[in-house]
């Protein structure tokens, strides 16, 4: 199985969830089949509080993804998570022009999506 | 430690095709007119061998080799990859020549960038799962990601990248291979259209059809060509890996950099000609710092004061086009031939890339 499912499984519930290896605590995202660190297939998931930090972000004016043409402006971002894991995703519920690296985040789901607003 | 291919294979010949938007033509008959050119230049004839990188976005070998009457062909290889790729096949083809498995190997790069295939829906790896569900594909928004946390962590702002593309079109007035030409004013510049932010259209490098192609051989057959003096390939953790990466701004040149130096024995300040990949316009002042061509805490007065006008004496890929880099080094081959000296040049592929020293005495 794709170590991808359970990951989105959790999406739909409205969970964002990341891996912790059991032999050495490492905290994995993306989701993989074992620990980068370690090399240990013993990985349990578990829900993140929901809180981040923007690393970085950019605001897309011209979209390559066509589901997505027509949208722009749309900000990416990464996130960092007090979990120790960094997580990509949109930052939403604010102007494009308000987000900056550093802004603290707060998780929250569209279309079953881990989407990022201004906490 | 020292690498024993250096000074044993020559660039004995540079070919091109004009760049264009729209070629109208195959690939097969832009990487064939860009051989022949180098072949000819080269004064060799044929070649035994024959390189290319390429994103199954071009002609193969064996097919340019069969247009081109290199029958019965020898070592042929088609290599996956773009701009990581142009410094290292240099070292490709170095190596085929230092260890006698061939005497004469051409290397091309032939595509359609704008009117074909193009690079800015290429993929960015397996990470796209997880990127492309939000409207984020090809290159351009990975490496403004990587932009923005990189002016962030510099100071640098927006008048230091036109500075960058600025001297690149003032570079590029006098080259009339180049598709961009005309002075781009602070003005202009901050009026251009942002693609994914930081970048602007114009901090993007031009897309184009064309081809480039290099002769490579013996230094016994072409004692005056500039010599492959040192490559290295090689990357690591960095903007490529954004999940994991401790500096997401991090690009092939902080791996490749100390080793150029360290296997070459030579150091930054030997440099004549530096030709670094500038596919976007940000890889300038970071490659320049990794290589030590600058001092990383005065490289916003260094582009302001334009100090970097001998990068890419041609243009490079933001104003004279962009065949995956391979117009860069055939640049660098065409700088030593006129006035001598040491050129280094760059391949970045993300954290991944490639670097050579070419030397004509
Ligand atoms: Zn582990």
């Amino acid at each position: 199985m794709s170590p991808y499912a359970p990951y989105w499984e959790a999406c739909r519930r409205g969970e964002l969830v990341i891996q912790t290896c059991t032999a050495c605590a490492h905290r994995i995202h993306l989701p993989a089949a074992d620990c980068p660190r370690c090399g240990s297939t013993a990985l349990t998931w578990a829900s993140v509080l929901g809180h981040g930090t923007v690393h970085t972000f950019t605001v897309v004016h011209r979209s390559f993804v066509a589901s997505h043409r027509g949208r722009e402006p749309y900000t990416l971002a990464w996130v960092d998570l007090p979990e120790g894991v960094r997580v990509f995703g949109s930052v939403v519920g604010c102007a494009p022009e308000d987000v900056r690296i550093g802004l603290p985040v707060t998780l929250t789901f569209e279309d079953d999506l881990p989407v990022w607003r201004p906490a | 430690m020292r690498q024993e291919l250096g000074g044993r294979a020559a660039v004995a010949g540079v070919g091109m095709t004009a760049l264009s938007r729209g070629s109208g033509r195959s690939e097969l008959e832009l990487a064939v007119e860009a051989c022949r050119g180098a072949l000819a230049d080269a004064g060799v004839g044929t070649a035994d061998a024959v390189l290319s990188y390429h994103m199954n976005d071009s002609v193969g070998a064996v097919q340019v080799a069969r247009a081109l009457r290199i029958e019965p062909v020898g070592w042929h290889n088609d290599i996956s990859g773009g701009g990581t790729q142009c410094a290292s096949i240099l070292g490709d083809a170095a190596m085929l020549i230092a260890s006698g498995v061939a005497r004469t190997v051409l290397i091309y790069r032939a595509m359609n960038g704008r009117s074909g295939k193009r690079m800015n829906v290429a993929s960015i790896g397996p990470q796209e799962a997880f990127t492309v569900p939000y409207g984020m594909a090809g290159p351009i928004p990975l490496f403004a990601l990587a932009a923005q946390r990189y002016l962030y962590d510099t100071g640098l702002t927006e008048e230091h990248l036109h500075a960058v593309v600025a001297q690149s079109r003032d570079n590029a007035a006098g080259n009339p291979r180049a598709l961009r030409r005309e002075p781009l004013s602070l003005e202009d510049y901050l009026a251009a259209p942002f693609v994914s932010t930081p970048l602007r259209n114009v901090d993007c490098c031009q897309e184009t059809d064309g081809a480039c192609a290099l002769v490579v051989t013996g230094v016994s057959r072409a004692p005056d060509a500039p010599r492959i003096h040192t490559v290295v390939r090689g990357g690591g953790s960095g903007c490529s890996t954004m999940d994991v990466a401790d500096d997401v701004t991090r690009i092939f040149s902080g791996y490749v950099a100390p080793r150029l130096w360290d296997e070459s024995g030579m150091s930054p300040g030997q440099v004549d000609v530096p030709v670094l990949y500038d596919a976007y316009s940000w890889l300038v002042p970071r490659q320049l710092a990794d290589f030590g061509l600058a001092e990383p805490g005065d490289i916003g007065d260094y582009l302001l004061k334009r100090a970097h006008a001998r990068v890419n004496p041609h243009g490079g890929l933001l104003s004279e086009g962009y065949v995956h880099g391979l117009n860069n080094v055939a640049q660098a081959v065409r700088e030593l031939r006129r006035a001598g000296g040491v050129a280094l040049v760059t391949g970045f592929g993300g954290s991944y890339g490639s670097a050579a020293l070419i030397e004509r005495s």
